[in-house]
């Protein structure tokens, strides 16, 4: 740790300001975290109105400064202060009330889930382009999650990857790692989540020869690294012209996973953030350790936040907290109000986006003319030095059974037909505008540019447009309309009769969640079904 | 010795294990009166529903755990019809019955219910001013009858009522079930198991529609659900046209799709194409139609586009660029220097674009 605090202060001088900022940084981080246990409990509150929540987030913390480490014990939510977590202690077998209460607090839980994906229709920049940094120093390397905190990121990350393709399909991503100073690309900017998955995989795989944390992090090298793939692989026409405008169409984002507590940089990063803020890129922190100041100030200049960094930079307090906080970052961002206020001001719109429908071609026997096998364009680098390690992941015949899962999830498999596998050697598409022969989708045509993608990558996003209303859970009564879930045929408890009794059995529900435009009844398990996965109310569409 | 004896039977377990999977089938029926009409020369509802409910018994036949749903869809709404929610009431057993009791006990209670309601269905739809403006539902259908596989994939077939799915939901999550407890004790302790049981499931979507005028967004929504639980649709289409969307539906959803040319046939095609569990599919070459129009439709004019413009916010598309510069549909404005940019001629714009990748190779390492 000492070594860690001395790494520190060689960045600090950079900044004017900085030092004194440091002190109050260390007894401020544990507010923070706390400030975080808190805004889970809310979360659902969070995206109606910025403004008041800001107010009230200042407030708290400023009540709390006063009482900080008195309140520390008290506070839940620090692993290395949790009790002993006994899950069989969690059912107790005194009456049948207990296992009553059971239930209903697992389903409130569940509800609660469902709530907090539901969110207004607010204007997004729909089409992402992030970068994912990793911290491979030799911070990760601590136990702190298990099995170490850089092995642990990995699996999430791998959740993060099919999640984050499965709400945002015509998006891309690229993951850097930093590690031993520098920079390494791991995985290029693409929008195959498969690819992405067997890099990581490989990632995982060469853990002690090529990939071990090592060194130390420089945030400069990897930022400057993403800046630049972010520059070149970035939507449609928007090289042409880069200043600024094109925030509304394509959201240039990087997440950084820092596990270390210092970066070592071979150069002024103040310079390296202001090209940030040039370049319109936002970027956003996870902390694995403690807050770091330099890192707040990327994180507030990046995203032009005034004081309260807390929505853009997390600190961990469990490996709980880690993998929300990860997840919460899938979610598209809110076009902010000052860009909002911007585009009014300079009279501009929204932008408008050529993209190109590929054709199918496939290789078919039975027509009268072979097809011949054809090259496709968008892998030139096919056999040569950097794509070797690919291959080999490729042609590794286990792969599919280990992660059919993921591809399915993913954008990648769905014009394929495939099962996991997100590239089919046999089916390719054709760029209506220059003939190039692509063999995955969604991409940028190699040739000409132009964004080619199905309209079904189209319509997974349609549903974070027209979000389905909330059900609304049908008070207790004596007796209700419907007797079975109209989703799933699954008969609903009777009314109860006694209702003088609810005041003694508060926990009683009547299970029935009733659709605000059709009125029908549903199950809590359909419930979260339509919500999460379908995005369908079967009642409204079969009326 | 050992080795070759354990081996055999290892083999023996794993064979039985994957054969032994239950699966789900759920039919939806369009019913939609108008196309049906248009098919009276060669078929009719009722020789199409003969069809079906040998199938659907078909299917019981093969495992004894199988398990049928049979939804109708019809512009006065999509309903269930088999499981049937009130059927089984003193009422309704006491009706004359259509079916010869005679018959096994799993085929007649589906065929009694299915062919019942269907009557009663069929009754509303002559009634009803409403079927002759024609909407499909056949997207709340495929939502319903997703809804239905998803509680089969998930629950415990004996579970009826949503308490006592909490109940063994709860027991689950806890990995814990409470021994002395009530007589609920015994059922969960048999849920657990087989709660997560691999019911197979797939969907088998019969339409005779030729309007295409499905709803996009729904259809879409509901095949993308079926994507991640896994799920199969194929589709029987009757009638001239193909559908594209039910096309785009099969396709991907590693479902069958086939135009049925010749309806007369329809039971020979149910008992072989459409026969392939969902548990055999990797095995098999599908005997479906692979050349699926993915091509979106453009949101103003209809016509199908190759290279169409998209609005960021709302990821309309359209086949030109609309002269007042405003989203058709979310109504927003459009950068008025992006559409200037469009509008000029196509010879510029992929020049700039090739020096844009021309140059981006150095930098990627």
């Amino acid at each position: 740790m000492a070594r860690d605090d001395s790494d520190e202060e060689y960045v600090a001088p950079g900044s004017p300001g900085e030092l004194s900022d440091d002190k109050k940084e260390l007894s401020d981080s544990d507010n923070n975290q706390e400030e975080e246990d808190e805004d889970l409990q809310d979360e659902d509150n969070d995206e109606d109105d910025d403004d008041e929540i800001v107010i009230a987030k200042r407030t708290r913390a400023k009540s709390k400064a006063t009482t900080a480490i008195s309140d520390l014990r008290g506070a839940n939510g620090y692993s290395w202060e949790d009790e002993y977590q006994r899950s069989w202690d969690v059912v107790k077998d005194n009456e049948g009330q207990s296992l009553e209460s059971i239930i209903q607090s697992m389903i409130e839980a569940r509800k609660k889930k469902i709530m907090k994906n539901s969110s207004g229709s607010f204007q997004r920049g729909i089409i992402r382009t992030l970068i994912v940094i990793v911290d491979g120093s030799q911070t990760m390397l601590e136990k702190d999650l298990r099995p170490t905190r850089f092995l642990m990121t990995l699996t999430y990350l791998v959740d993060f990857i099919v999640e984050f393709f499965d709400q945002n399909p015509i998006s891309q991503m690229g993951i850097v790692l930093m590690r031993n100073g520098v920079a390494t690309l791991i995985s290029e900017v693409s929008s195959s989540p498969q690819y992405h998955l067997d890099n990581i995989r490989h990632v995982k795989a060469r853990q002690h020869n090529k990939f071990e944390p090592k060194g130390d992090p420089s945030l400069q090298n990897s930022l400057e690294m993403a800046r630049s793939l972010l520059m070149y692989n970035f939507g449609n026409n928007s090289t042409t012209n880069n200043n600024g405008g094109e925030s509304s169409k394509n959201s240039k984002e990087i997440l950084i996973l820092f596990g270390a507590l210092f970066t070592s940089d071979p150069g002024d990063i103040h310079h390296t953030i202001n090209n940030l803020i040039k370049d319109d890129i936002k970027v956003k922190i996870i902390g694995l350790s403690a807050q770091v100041a330099i890192c707040q100030e990327i994180v507030r200049r990046t995203n032009k936040l005034t004081s309260d960094t807390s929505s853009c930079y997390g600190v961990i307090m469990n490996e709980q907290h880690y993998k929300e906080l990860l997840l919460d970052c899938v979610i598209p961002l809110p076009i902010t109000i000052e860009e909002s206020l911007k585009q009014v001001k300079q009279n501009r719109g929204v932008a408008l986006i050529k993209m190109g429908f590929p054709s199918k071609i496939q290789l078919t026997t039975n027509r009268t003319s072979l097809d011949w096998p054809q090259l496709c364009a968008c892998h030139p680098t096919q056999g040569s030095e950097g794509s070797k390690n690919n291959l080999l992941i490729n042609d590794n015949p286990g792969k599919s059974l280990v992660d059919g899962g993921g591809g399915n999830g993913g954008g990648g498999s769905i014009g394929g037909g495939s099962n996991g596998n997100g590239i089919n050697p046999y089916i390719g598409y054709q760029c209506p505008q220059c003939s190039a022969k692509v063999c995955h989708l969604p991409t940028i045509c190699p040739i000409c540019g132009l964004m080619l993608i199905l309209s079904t990558h189209l319509a997974r996003s349609y549903h974070h447009l027209v979000p389905l209303a909330a059900y609304k859970e049908v008070p207790i009564a004596k007796s209700y309309k419907s007797k079975y879930c109209y989703g799933c045929l699954l008969l609903f408890p009777n009314g109860i009769d006694d209702l003088e009794s609810i005041d003694k059995l508060l926990n009683r529900t009547s299970s029935r969640y009733r659709c605000p435009k059709c009125s029908n009844d549903f199950c809590i398990d359909c419930d979260v079904f339509v919500h999460e996965t379908l995005h369908n109310c079967p009642g409204c569409d079969s009326m | 010795m050992d080795a070759i004896s354990d081996n055999v039977f290892n083999d023996l377990d794993t064979v039985e294990t994957v054969s032994d999977d239950p699966s789900l089938l759920t039919v939806i029926l369009d019913i939609s009166p108008g196309s049906w009409f248009q098919l009276r020369d060669q078929i009719s509802i009722v020789e199409v529903t003969k069809s079906l409910l040998v199938f659907l018994n078909a299917h019981l036949s093969l495992n004894n755990s199988n398990q049928v749903a049979f939804i109708v869809s019809s512009p006065v709404g999509s309903k269930f019809l088999y499981p049937s929610p009130v059927h089984g009431t003193e009422e309704q057993r006491n009706k004359p019955t259509l079916i010869t009791m005679n018959m096994y006990r799993q085929f007649r209670v589906v065929d009694e219910a299915v062919l019942q309601d269907l009557n009663t269905e069929l009754e509303q739809i002559r009634n009803n001013k409403k079927s002759y403006s024609a909407v499909s539902t056949l997207a709340g259908a495929l939502s319903m009858a997703l809804t239905y596989t998803h509680r089969m994939l998930t629950l415990d077939q004996s579970i009826r009522t949503t308490t006592q799915s909490a109940i063994n939901n709860t027991t689950n999550s806890q990995h814990h079930h409470n021994s002395g407890g009530t007589g609920n004790s015994n059922g969960s302790g048999h849920s657990s198991q087989l709660s997560s049981t691999n019911v197979k499931s797939r969907i088998l979507v019969v339409s005779a529609d030729d309007t295409d005028d499905l709803k996009y967004i729904p259809i879409m929504n509901s095949i993308f659900a079926a994507q991640k639980i896994k799920t199969s649709i194929d589709v029987a289409k009757l009638g001239a046209k193909n559908s594209s969307y039910l096309q785009q539906a099969s396709d991907a959803t590693n479902g069958v799709y086939l135009k049925i040319e010749d309806p007369k046939g329809l039971i020979q095609v149910l008992s072989s194409a459409f026969f392939i569990e969902p548990s055999v599919r990797p095995l098999f070459i599908l005997p479906t139609n692979s050349n699926v129009n993915y091509r979106a439709s453009c949101f103003v004019t209809g016509k199908s586009v190759d290279l169409g413009y998209v609005c960021s916010i709302c990821l309309c598309i359209m086949s030109l660029i609309p002269t007042d510069g405003k989203c058709p549909t979310c109504d927003s404005n459009f950068d008025a220097r992006i559409i200037a940019q469009l509008k000029r001629a196509p010879a510029v714009v992929p020049k700039k674009r090739r020096k844009v990748v021309s140059t981006a190779p150095p930098i990627t390492p």
